[in-house]
Parts: C-alpha cells; structure tokens; sequence
C-alpha cells in the first residue's frame, strides 16, 4: 500500500467486511473508501443463483454503489472472492466494476492455484502495517478450489485485462487486473 | 430525585435508600453508569422521535429517531437499542445500535462490534470493529471532510449525503500512480513471490 500517492485523491472500493486496519491503513493517503461487503451481505449468493443475462447484470448492479461519474474507483480489493463465484458471476461483477472505475484503476484478487482444497467461506483478510495480509476468518470446512487459470480469469475480467499475476509462496496467486484506458 | 452530575455521596446514598419500586423504573430509561456516553442525557428505548434534533450535550440514544441529529459541539452515542434515521452531525459519534443516514462527525466515528450502520461517514478518524456491519463509504480525504462539514455547519443542520459534495474536492483525474506496488500484499504467514 505505500505505493499510494499520498498527494491525490484515491477512490476505493472494498468488496469485503470493513476493518480498521485496512481503514487506518487507507488513511495515510487521501482517500474515500466504499465498502460493499459481498460475504455478509448475501452478495456471492446472489451472482452465483442469478440467471446469466439481465438477472446476473441486475444482481451486480444492485450489490455495488452507485455509479459516481465524477469519482470514479481506482482502486479494488476482491480479496479471495473470485474463487467463490462462478465465471459468469466474476464476468458480470467485473463489468459492473468497470462500469464504476476510471480508466486504468487496479482490481486487486488472490487465487487458490496452489492447493487443492480452499475454505467453504472466504477469508477476512486484515493488512499489518508490515504490508502483509492476515486472515482472520473463521475457519470452516474446506471444499474443492476452481483453481482458476489465468486464461479462464482473463476472459472472465470484463474490461479489465490481467497486469501482473505472482504466485505467493503459501500456494495463493496474486492478480492485479487493470481497466484497459480504452475500454 | 434524579438530578445529573450531584456529587453529594450522602446525598446519593440517603436516595438510593429510600428509592421506591417506581424509582427503580426509571433506571431503565437512564442507567445510572453508561458505558460510552457519561452522564450523556438519554433517549430510552420506548421513546420514538420524527423531526430534528438539536442541542448542546452529550447524548445516548436508546429509542427510534428519524430525521436529523445535530450535536455540533457533543458526542453522541446510538445505544444497542437505538435505531437512528437520520443525518447526524456531532463531535464524536459512536454506534452500538442502527443507523441508515450519514454520519457527519468533526472528530471521530467509532463503529462497534454488532452496530449496523448503512450510509456514509464523514470524519477524520473512523474505527469500525470486527462483527459490525457496515455498507456504505467512508470519507477519509481531508480536503473533502473540510469540505462537507464545513457546508454542513454552515447550513446549521446535517444534510445528508455527502455523496456528490466529497466528490467535488479532489482531482478528477487521479490514477494510482504504482498502485499495482501498492497491493503488493502478502498473506499470512508472510508469502514471496516464487
């Protein structure tokens, strides 16, 4: 996070449970932060069930903020939703995102590439102030990973495109996906 | 019988004495030691307001209130049976219970464990414990919050959403420089890139 210009307004979008550590942590740098916790709030659910089409666009919609033209989000933390939506889930939740971003914002997401199994609920990840990530969900019972490939995550991205993917060596894959400036 | 901020022990102890079933009551709707909150004044759970609500002191709210708040130089705590709809503007805001409006504080927003707060919070200090539930923004660009409060004080009275006012304070056209370092995250126990 200390890469964050602390000079210009940032716009965040959290698609997990607000915490202070990541509050205190955005609040080095000039930012406005919107938190949309998809877990607590039914969310995965609800894109997962939608129907494809009108139904998944509508599911997406209706989970994020609205649409803030003259402040739009550079900056979103997924965390490790993507690996508990379907593809068409990801695709429409991505396009909905888009749809809030400005041209070149990040979505941050990590993968279960690794391992097979992953936990039936997803995490709660907390940041140190070392930059490091904790998770501290609960634990639960562990169900199969989709273990999605780049390729798969890539064509699920909407009008993001892949900008650097690194494997962690606790066997997650780290993916930065940024708003292609033409979309 | 129920005097705020008497410091007479005596005084205090003869009354607990000789305290009636019906004295007893009224505990309820003010306890004698609060938490958070002090000697705040109290809005006890049966009492329901619709309107606004102004004044000078510290204040709890344990009922239902809808409309405005505005306790510009208070604190104001919504109690774990406080339900609150409205706007509120205070010094200090802290939630146990349930808030939909936007919450305008000029020090702190503290956000407690089991709390349901929809709407946004303007402040520039905002904690939000584990287990609350929270669904909305929070303003943390000190231009903006200057911005917001300054328009609601001068308005006299907490206008919701700060929503379009916030957006209008910082550049339009920032873009993470080096975000992407930025998020370079790591995931406990502390992962390296292979």
């Amino acid at each position: 996070m200390g890469g964050l210009d602390e000079t210009e307004r940032h716009v965040v979008l959290d698609l997990g449970a607000a915490s202070t550590a990541m509050l205190a942590l955005l609040g080095r740098a000039r930012c406005r932060v919107e938190i949309t916790d998809l877990v607590h709030s039914g969310g995965i659910d609800q894109l997962n069930k939608a129907e494809p089409g009108p139904e998944l666009v509508e599911a997406a919609e209706s989970l994020l903020p609205g649409r803030l033209p003259d402040d739009a989000v550079d900056l979103v933390f997924c965390w490790d939703l993507p690996n508990y939506l379907t593809l068409k889930a990801l695709s429409a939740l991505m396009n909905a995102i888009g749809q809030r971003a400005r041209p070149g914002a990040l979505v941050h997401a990590l993968i279960f590439y690794a391992e097979p199994d992953m936990q039936e609920h997803p995490g709660r990840f907390v940041p140190t102030a070392d930059g490091e990530l904790i998770d501290c969900g609960a634990k639960s019972a562990m169900t199969a990973a989709p273990r999605y490939s780049p390729e798969a995550l890539g064509n699920s991205a909407g009008p993001f495109v892949i900008d650097r993917a690194r494997l962690l060596s606790n066997g997650m894959q780290e993916f930065l996906f940024r708003l292609d400036e033409w979309a | 019988m129920f005097e705020r901020g008497k410091k007479d022990g005596d005084t205090i102890e003869s009354q607990e004495a000789n305290r009636t079933k019906s004295d007893v009551s009224f505990e309820s709707v003010r306890p004698k030691a609060t938490p958070r909150g002090g000697d705040a004044a109290v809005i006890g759970r049966s009492i329901q307001i619709n309107g606004d609500l102004r004044g000078d002191e510290d204040l709890r709210i344990e009922g239902d209130v809808s409309g405005t708040v505005e306790l510009r130089n208070s604190a104001l705590t919504i109690g774990k049976e406080g339900k609150v709809k409205a706007g509120v503007y205070a010094k200090s805001i802290a939630v146990d219970g349930e808030t939909k409006g936007d919450l305008y504080a000029t020090e702190r927003v503290s956000v407690h464990v089991n709390a349901r707060v929809q709407g946004n919070i303007i402040a520039p200090r905002v904690s939000i414990e584990e287990g609350a539930h929270f669904k909305g923004s929070i303003e943390m660009d000190s231009a903006a919050i200057e911005k917001a409060l300054g328009k609601t004080t001068a308005s006299g009275a907490a206008k919701p959403v700060a929503r379009t006012t916030a957006s209008t304070a910082g550049s339009n056209k920032a873009v993470p420089k080096d975000a992407a370092r930025s998020t370079g995250a790591s995931v406990n126990p502390p992962a390296k890139t292979a």
